[in-house]
């Protein structure tokens, strides 16, 4: 838990759901400024309303920590998602401002939408898709696999690898004669791991020596709405270096983020589709990278 | 005396003048000489002249090109081409005993440069098809040469990076193409295309501006033989429409075909969907999708003081 200002990087969480610790959150006074590779809003940096802002989250943070417990349920995520500091520390980087700005403006209410500066969005990105790698360890003969597992396909003129689903999680398998998997379609990282044990166990029951060795998430793929829709002509200009839009290739604006490095698919409705992470961490920090810019861009008829 | 003074893009000589050690030399390319701007003193002479021997009127090469020395020296785009190369040679000496033509070596020519002079000639090809005017075909080789000496794009065709390079070269100029008139003069999928135009962009680290409407207005008109006043009356609409949000996440293209569509209904020339959809590229059924979308404001999109043959409530209503 560094209070490390050399890093001014905006992160915004890190693991909310079912996590211990809350991360590393980095708090700085240059917050508004950023690093050049993360997505900054324009905003105004007025040094009061900064002040303010942490005043405020320092409050509500203790307030939340006296109702305790990570509630990991989306009901409760705007307080949950918008803690910047770590949980206990109070101090921020600006000394002695603490007497000066413990006024009755800064209530202890709930975060308020009017504050133009950094807030949380309230939003929470859904997992659609993980895809896993794990190493069953051992040679296979994928003939054998094909005729006696049940949802089994190979062909191995199309494909060299045995596709094979399960209901269950619903998921899809390719299993390699190498003894390598891939596991697709599970909607959280614990039920990807369910999925690959239950692929593990069927081959394992159709006599092949499998264990479970390296199992390894490659891809996350999350997906949101910010509910409002978006000027992509005005995110392309701004944001040149990083974003594509074609709208002849793809209706999409392509946002490649480099940190943490995700990218982004920003349609005109403001549905968001977050892909190329490892962690859930990567996807939530992305999206509270981006919605602030994305805010900025909203159609206003 | 008429004097041209070459920049520095080729090599000045090492000679300077005695006098003025550090004046740039001018070069006077009827007399051979260079003169240095100072004192006039001329410095070296007999240069040689690389420009072309005469001057040829035809842009492209005629049937018969006159000059005796080869075409002017192209020193942007070659690698400073010097070598010879042994033609197939004229009368019957040229041939021995067994019919075969003697020398028939005049196969090594630049081989690291014939790639490129490969992927200029079917540059040449292609813009020559859509009619391009010469600016835009040398921007693309220029664009061609930068991608090609990266390397960072070695393993895709060449073809594929030429017809991208072409398709950034016309909207660099602000006349882009549509992928689709691309990929008519191209043997390359619009993917490919469409693949090879990002990653060119990434590696020559530049940006394209954003298409519009407008853009696409007088080619696509007149290809239909609509007259000035209906193609004003449909750029004035797609404008309209797109300043109203009333076509949000469609394709510019698409929306231009349907305010072409509007606008012709409301004429005397009226063009059906299935025309528009073949000049523009664009399916019919999108035309219907996007002026769905327009139809109900009609009234607002046209201009003020357009000449209506159709009135606006009896414009086809699909």
């Amino acid at each position: 838990m560094d209070q490390n200002n050399s890093i001014p990087a905006f992160q915004g969480l890190a693991s909310p759901q079912g996590a211990m610790t809350p991360g590393v959150p980095i708090f700085s006074p240059m917050m508004p400024y950023g690093s050049g590779l993360t997505p900054q809003p324009v905003q105004n940096t007025n040094s009061l309303s900064i002040l303010e802002e942490q005043q405020r989250q320092q409050q509500q943070q203790q307030a939340q920590q006296a109702n305790a417990g990570l509630p990991g349920t989306s009901g409760q995520t705007p307080q949950l998602y918008h803690s910047q500091t770590v949980a206990g520390s109070t101090t921020t980087a600006l000394p002695g401002n603490t007497p000066l700005y413990n006024t009755p403006l800064t209530p202890m209410t709930p975060i308020t939408p009017a504050t133009p500066a950094s807030e949380s969005s309230g939003i929470v990105p859904q997992l659609q898709n993980i895809v896993s790698t794990v190493n069953l360890g051992c040679k296979l003969d994928l003939k054998t696999i094909a005729l006696r597992a049940r949802n089994a396909e190979y062909n191995p003129k199309r494909f060299a690898a045995v596709i094979m689903r399960i209901r269950e999680p619903r998921t899809t398998a390719l299993i390699f004669s190498s003894g390598k998997m891939v596991c697709t379609g599970a909607k959280s990282e614990e039920q990807s791991r369910l999925a690959a044990r239950k692929y593990a166990r069927v081959v394992q029951k159709l006599g092949f020596p499998a264990k479970f060795l390296d199992f390894k998430i490659q891809n996350m793929v999350g997906s949101c709405d910010v509910k409002f829709p978006i000027r992509l002509e005005g995110l392309v200009l701004t944001h040149q270096q990083f974003s594509s839009y074609e709208p002849e290739l793809f209706p999409g604006l392509i946002y490649r983020m480099i940190k943490p490095r995700i990218v982004l698919l920003i349609f005109v409705s403001g549905k968001v589709v977050l892909t190329g992470a490892k962690v859930r961490a990567e996807i939530y920090e992305a999206f509270e990278n981006i919605y602030p810019i994305l805010k900025g861009f909203r159609k206003t008829t | 005396m008429a004097s041209t003074s070459r920049g520095d893009a080729l090599a000045l000589p090492r000679v300077t003048c005695p006098n003025h050690p550090d004046a740039i030399l001018v070069e006077d390319y009827r007399a051979g000489d260079m003169i240095c701007p100072e004192c006039g003193l001329v410095v070296g002479d007999r240069v040689i002249d690389v420009g072309s021997e005469w001057r040829t009127f035809s842009n492209e090469k005629a049937l018969k090109d006159p000059s005796r020395v080869g075409d002017a020296q192209n020193p942007l785009l070659n690698g400073g081409d010097l070598t010879t190369m042994i033609s197939k040679g004229t009368g019957a000496a040229s041939f021995d005993e067994f019919g075969n033509s003697k020398y028939q070596n005049r196969r090594t020519m630049s081989s690291s440069d014939r790639a490129m002079l490969n992927a200029f000639k079917e540059i040449s090809t292609m813009a020559d098809r859509i009619n391009l005017p010469r600016n835009i075909i040398d921007r693309t080789n220029n664009l061609f040469k930068q991608v090609y000496e990266q390397k960072s794009l070695k393993g895709r065709a060449n073809d594929a990076i030429a017809s991208a390079c072409l398709y950034i070269a016309c909207r660099q100029e602000g006349v882009p193409r549509t992928f689709k008139e691309i990929c008519a003069v191209s043997r390359i999928s619009k993917k490919e295309i469409g693949r090879c135009f990002k990653l060119i962009l990434k590696a020559l680290e530049t940006s394209v501006d954003l298409i519009t409407t407008g853009d696409f207005m007088s080619r696509f008109c007149s290809n239909l033989g609509l007259p000035k006043q209906v193609q004003m009356a449909a750029t004035f609409i797609a404008r309209k429409a797109v300043e109203l949000d009333l076509v949000p996440g469609r394709s510019p293209i698409s929306v231009a075909a349907a305010a072409i569509y509007m606008a012709s209904q409301a004429s005397a020339e009226k063009k059906t969907q299935k025309e528009i959809g073949d000049i523009a590229g664009v399916a019919d059924v999108t035309i219907r999708q996007s002026y769905r979308l327009i139809y109900p404001r009609a009234a607002e999109l046209f201009p003020p003081d357009f000449k209506f043959d159709t009135p606006v409530d009896k414009l086809p209503q699909l």
